[in-house]
């Protein structure tokens, strides 16, 4: 029975809710790396004191997973033990435990105690930009191993009662290639935590544990609540898909994967049983990641908008067994994860597409096409280490185009990294950076363009490493469009060779060597005859298409 | 005659001052029309005739406008087309990729200002360094001027890659194209922005050239308008910034007004600070449908260029590296809607019942429970007196708008009343919480000035909540923006991208970028024919780590450049850094943007003292009341009338201060004091 009025216990959810933000914004504003600061490759979060999710605050979409189950590992190691204390805090990167992603990303938890009690635990993870390993980026498109991927840090208290272990910091910053910005971000982490656990330890002072324990409890049943209502919404029964990986990085052999949906009143439970077994490559993914990559996709099939916590999830149930592509064991290499990772979420896509078309759209560019260039800045002398993503197309809605040079699913509140930056900073000339006119998408809703981004390397040693999946298979398309065009990377070589890959890892670049990415155009709908030709008009006017696609692609001479 | 004039989206205020008949003292005046749209400066003259004074009589003239931001809003600009350099007309679109509603599939970017048939490319090329890799090929104009008249473009907006750190290239093609094309309107990047990140370059450029039309035309018929009433001085525009300009430098780059109305409330707050020795303030301006609010610390306010328009939490909106003081907006004001979601949890606002139909009590159709009417409810307003009288509020309407939420939270109409305006409150102190604990200033190092229709009605629990020692209701709280404007000096900010490491530069380095910076500053206000004598100008630099990316901005020491004035920066960017972030690093420090202020100082009119207190407050006392004071419950409590106190009146709550468009809320026990100046303080315990 509630003992405090609805109002307060509303301004305390929404309190709790606002601590995210604030983590949030703390550690973009701090941090050393441009794939935090810029890309936002990272994620924050409060959890209760059993690791239920409170909130959480995303530049990414597919990290749903992986604070609470960051925060229930470190229970389960120290919590046990009676080894938790106020002024702690733990460090992870452990994929497969807890981690759920790549060694890049590094995880930090802080328990936060009032009056000697422990009431939650704030959280951050975010993508260091080297963390050792045989690539400089650490992320390789060939490693066999996990331990070619950089230094593997599995849940260690790194502060304990406020005083900094400096020895493991000194393992660590001898292990990696950018200490000096590693450290830093690893600081603004800790501020970020801080932030957090300031404002929680306020919240307990000013209403007292119960009414703060009673609106946490208010908030889940809230999360779980709404999204009920959506899931009844959502068409009842089995759903299937099925897709092919391109290749493990090592073989040339594509991997099948499947699905089975299915959403009954109360459950959404997706199975990938019979999907391809671990791979010998990096793009293995693990059970955490796989568990994440649901619950993204479960929650923009019900609801987009409210905030995720543990509530919203607690309907969604995983079915995989142990050692496929989508759940590796160690020591499998898994240092492009998400290429895999986004797998599971487009195959529950594409069963759902046809039944959801007002949530879900044809498919994208899918792969966050990332590359790392490593080398000698030509003016500063210094080692530069670039590691971006790159936007590409969405595919069609079922009733309108949707978007052009947009990062995919996996990624979100995802900022391109500034032409002007990146020449200051890695010394390298970029040259275009514009929607290309490759074919593909065509539809009576046409696919969202691909862009295409021209870096010119006025070094020597530069070396290239980059995973542009959906390279031999395209985004699919829906109701007689066009399937997209497919995501490359190209290297254009003084000689005037031009070499294609859709992964590749530690190519030797020579100085004006220019390396082009070109990324898809999402999936096509409905039949392109059917398209408007007034759209057709204003799309060759715009050179969204050529006049030979006006003919090809929609039968038509303008 | 002192004169200043807001042009806000309902009405057209104007304040001045004149010299009282009788007394001889100032006294500040003021006159309020419709807004006039599209013809904004006939409202303006309207204004003035109905205060029946001439233009031949002003001394100075100062103006703010809403046009800017409402030729962006409303789409009613100039067809309006790009030349960028060749390999990037797409930067405007692609924009930064982000997708901040990050579940939703079916995303859509903004879409941009200048479709992809009006982006044009030229051949030309500067690399980071400044360096010109490729002139410009400036025979292919000809064709493309060609190509975007036969389109009836009618201006043209220029962003080059690294124009900010070299704009040879842009300077080159603008004259060849004012020569070619010499009615069309053309802006180049670094005539509006010197910071780099050319997405956010390229939007400020084409969202300035795209109102550079529609506000030119408008400053000169306001200026024809003026010297035909005889004034023969020269107007001054209010600009984002907090500072005024004059009319030809806005007019060659207007979107520097496009938060002119709420950056002059703020400056009025430092200006009154500046009289009356408040120099740590938090002003809060509450209106109709928003809150705004920022944080003035030692008689300053933070300018940043991070500003967007249409910018939502899912919504990335339109950069403008213009700058703006730093202001937190948010959805509450006095028509923002109380509803539940499907969850049953209660919000109130952002929708706003806005002045029509307005809140439920205004019987003009309102069917939805608004802030105002839970005011109304909690008797804190009188139902005679709203909107200064004209209207009696309707409260049958109110209480059948709260029957929903009566029913489905339970508990009396009361109780919800007063839920809704603890929400509403709990907003606002979030608001008031960004730009303060947030950024590392303790609120209860501030007072807090409120103004606007709504600030005089919330402030004090607000303040309470916040631990916030005093409130300060300043005279003319209703008028107060544009009573900032007569007191404000006119300023210019010039900002450069240009990284330099601090730490290891010499002084010699640094003096040389600051000193060009000054000398284009002093130079331009000579020939503005502005008294050099008058100009002041202050250093500031956006540093950071070496390694980060985001900076701080911190002020740079005056005087002579040397090691230890090199060595003083770098200790006000850790003390920032810490206050902002709970950190330092011993790591380099790098300066990213120079940013100089240019102030001339203006003749400012002296601030009027209210005659004395006679007698006890309660003279004042026009009737009692029933309030509700939540925790304290229901108070008898006496009404004042606001305007029959004088100067070192006290009493103690409760009590309610009404004036014609305000109204102060006191609860049970807290002290109030009226300044020698008018101003309302409470002491907050």
């Amino acid at each position: 029975m509630s003992t405090t009025d609805p109002y307060t216990i509303e301004i305390i959810r929404s309190s709790l809710e606002a601590i995210g933000d604030e983590m949030f914004s703390a550690l973009q504003r701090t941090s050393m790396s441009p794939i935090i600061y810029e890309t936002l490759d990272f994620s924050v979060g409060v959890t209760d004191a059993s690791g239920d999710l409170i909130t959480q605050g995303n530049g990414t979409t597919v990290f749903l997973a992986m604070i609470d189950s960051l925060v229930r590992d470190i229970l389960a190691k120290f919590g046990s033990k009676g080894e938790i204390h106020p002024g702690d805090v733990f460090m992870s990167n452990d994929p497969y435990e807890g981690g759920g992603t790549h060694l890049s990303d590094f995880g930090l938890v802080s328990p936060v105690f009032h009056q000697n009690e422990l009431v939650a635990f704030v959280v951050n993870k975010a993508h260091w930009v080297d963390v050792g390993g045989k690539n400089p980026g650490s992320f390789s498109t060939n490693a066999t191993e996990i331990f070619q991927e950089g230094i593997q840090v599995p849940s260690v208290k790194i502060i304990a009662r406020g005083a900094v272990n400096e020895q493991i910091l000194e393992i660590i910053a001898a292990n990696i290639r950018l200490p000096k910005d590693s450290m830093g971000d690893f600081w603004a982490g800790v501020a970020a935590n801080r932030v957090g656990e300031r404002r929680i330890v306020e919240l307990f002072a000013k209403y007292g544990r119960d009414a703060v324990l009673e609106a946490k409890e208010q908030l889940l049943s809230y999360g779980e609540t709404m999204i009920q209502k959506d899931l009844a919404a959502l068409p009842k029964g089995v759903f299937t898909a099925e897709d092919w990986i391109d290749d493990d990085g090592i073989t040339s052999a594509p991997l099948r994967v499947q699905v089975k949906v299915t959403i009954t009143d109360d459950e959404f439970v997706a199975d990938f049983t019979g999907s391809a077994p671990q791979a010998q490559g990096p793009i293995n993914n693990s059970r955490t990641g796989l568990v994440s990559a649901v619950r993204m996709i479960f929650k923009a099939l019900t609801n987009p908008h409210i905030p995720a916590n543990a509530g919203c999830f607690r309907m969604v149930k995983v079915v995989c067994p142990d050692s496929t592509v989508f759940t590796a064991k160690r020591p499998a290499p898994v240092s492009t994860y998400w290429e895999t990772q986004m797998y599971a979420v487009d195959l529950i896509w594409k069963a759902l597409a046809p039944h959801v078309p007002q949530r879900l759209t044809a498919g994208h560019q899918l792969s966050v096409c990332a590359v790392i260039l490593a080398g000698t800045h030509a003016d500063t002398k210094e080692f530069a280490l670039l590691v971006c993503p790159l936007v590409g197309g969405w595919g069609a809605g079922i009733n309108q185009d949707v978007e052009s040079g947009q990062f995919s699913a996996a990624d979100g509140e995802t900022y391109n990294i500034p032409v002007e930056i990146t020449e200051a900073r890695y010394g390298v000339l970029v040259e275009q950076y514009a929607f290309h006119n490759e074919a593909g998408g065509a539809g009576e809703y046409r696919g969202g363009r691909g862009v295409v981004m021209d870096y010119r390397v006025r070094t020597d040693d530069f070396v290239l490493t980059g995973s542009f999946g959906r390279f031999k298979y395209p985004p699919w398309s829906m109701n007689g469009g066009q399937t997209g065009s497919p995501n490359m990377l190209q290297v254009l070589r003084t000689d005037g060779t031009t070499e294609t890959y859709g992964k590749i890892a530690g190519l030797p670049l020579r100085k004006g060597d220019v390396v082009r990415m070109i990324t898809a155009h999402g999936g096509g709908v409905g039949d392109p005859k059917k398209r408007p030709i007034e759209r057709i008009r204003e799309d060759l006017h715009n050179g969204f298409i050529t006049p030979a696609q006006v003919q090809s692609d929609y039968g038509l001479s303008l | 005659m002192r004169v200043a004039t807001d042009v806000g989206g309902t009405f057209t205020d104007l304040v001045y001052y004149t010299n009282d008949k009788a007394t001889g003292r100032p006294e500040l005046r003021s006159a309020k029309v419709d807004t006039t749209p599209p013809g904004f400066e006939r409202g303006v003259m309207a204004a003035i005739a109905k205060a029946g004074i001439a233009p031949a009589d002003f001394a100075f003239f100062s103006h703010g406008t809403t046009i800017v931001i409402n030729a962006l809003l409303s789409r009613k600009g100039a067809k309006t087309a790009l030349i960028t350099t060749r390999g990037f007309r797409d930067v405007l679109e692609i924009a930064r990729g982000n997708r901040p509603d990050l579940f939703n599939f079916y995303f859509r970017k903004p879409p941009p200002f200048v479709a992809r048939s009006l982006r044009t490319e030229i051949t030309e090329r500067v690399d980071y360094q400044g360096r010109v890799l490729k002139e410009p090929a400036l025979d292919e104009l000809p064709a493309l001027v060609k190509q975007l008249s036969a389109e009836g473009v009618e201006s043209i907006a220029v962003c080059f890659l690294h124009a900010y750190i070299n704009p040879v290239n842009e300077q080159a093609v603008v004259a060849r194209l004012q020569q070619l094309w010499p009615t069309v309107s053309i802006i180049p990047s670094h005539e509006v922005t010197r910071e780099w990140r050319e997405y956010e370059r390229t939007s400020t450029t084409v969202l300035t050239a795209y109102v550079h039309p529609v506000a030119k035309r408008y400053l000169e018929k306001l200026r024809g308008e003026l010297e035909r009433g005889g004034f023969r001085g020269a107007p001054y525009i209010m600009q984002s910034y907090g500072g005024i300009e004059t009319l030809e430098a806005v007019a060659r780059n207007p979107i520097t007004m496009v938060e002119s109305g709420p950056a002059s409330g703020v400056l009025g707050a430092i200006a009154l600070g500046r009289v009356t020795g408040d120099h740590n303030v938090i002003a809060l301006d509450i209106g109709g449908t928003t809150a705004k609010c920022s944080l003035i610390d030692r008689g300053s306010a933070k300018v940043t260029t991070d500003y967007k328009i249409e910018w939502t939490r899912t919504n990335p909106g339109y950069p403008i590296k213009t700058p703006v003081i730093d202001i937190v907006e948010i959805g509450n004001g006095g028509g923002s809607i109380a509803w539940l979601d499907e969850g049953q949890r209660l919000h109130v606002g952002p929708q706003s019942a806005g002045a029509d139909p307005g809140p439920a009590a205004y019987g003009r159709g309102g069917t939805k429970p608004t802030t105002t009417d839970a005011q109304l409810v909690a008797g804190r307003i009188d139902p005679r007196n709203l909107l200064g009288g004209e209207i009696r509020a309707d409260m049958d309407n109110v209480k059948r708008a709260f029957e929903p939420l009566v029913k489905h939270l339970g508990g009396s109409l009361a109780e919800v009343a007063r839920g809704v305006i603890r929400i509403a409150d709990a907003n606002m102190v979030n608001a008031l919480k960004l730009v303060s604990i947030n950024r590392g200033y303790d609120p209860r190092e501030y007072s807090l000035l409120a103004y606007g229709g709504g600030g005089a009605m919330h402030a004090v629990a607000l303040a309470a909540e916040l631990q916030v020692p005093q409130v300060i209701i300043p005279v003319n709280s209703a008028v107060f923006s544009a009573w900032g404007m007569l007191l404000t000096d006119l300023r210019r900010d010039y900002l450069r991208t240009r990284v330099t490491p601090l730490t290891t530069s010499s002084p010699g380095a640094i003096a040389e970028v600051y000193d060009d910076m000054a000398n284009h500053a002093l130079a331009q206000f000579k020939a503005d024919g502005i008294d050099l004598q008058r100009v002041r100008l202050e250093r500031f630099a956006d540093m950071r780590y070496l390694g980060q990316e985001h900076t701080v901005k911190v002020r740079f020491p005056d005087g002579q450049f040397t090691k230890e004035s090199l060595a003083e920066a770098r200790a006000r960017f850790d003390e920032a850094h810490e206050r902002g972030y709970t950190y330092k690093l011993p790591h380099d420090v790098q300066i990213v943007n120079f940013h100089v202020v240019g102030y001339a100082l203006v003749d400012k009119p002296e601030l009027p003292k209210i005659p004395a207190a006679r007698g006890p407050a309660s003279t004042a006392i026009r009737s009692r009341r029933q309030v509700d004071f939540d925790q304290h419950g229901l108070v008898d409590t006496p009404i004042y009338d606001r305007l029959a106190l004088g100067s070192g009146a006290e009493l103690v709550g409760p009590a309610i201060l009404e004036e014609p468009a305000a109204t102060t809320v006191v609860p049970p026990g807290m002290k109030v004091l009226v300044d020698e100046y008018g101003n309302v303080r409470v002491k907050v315990s």
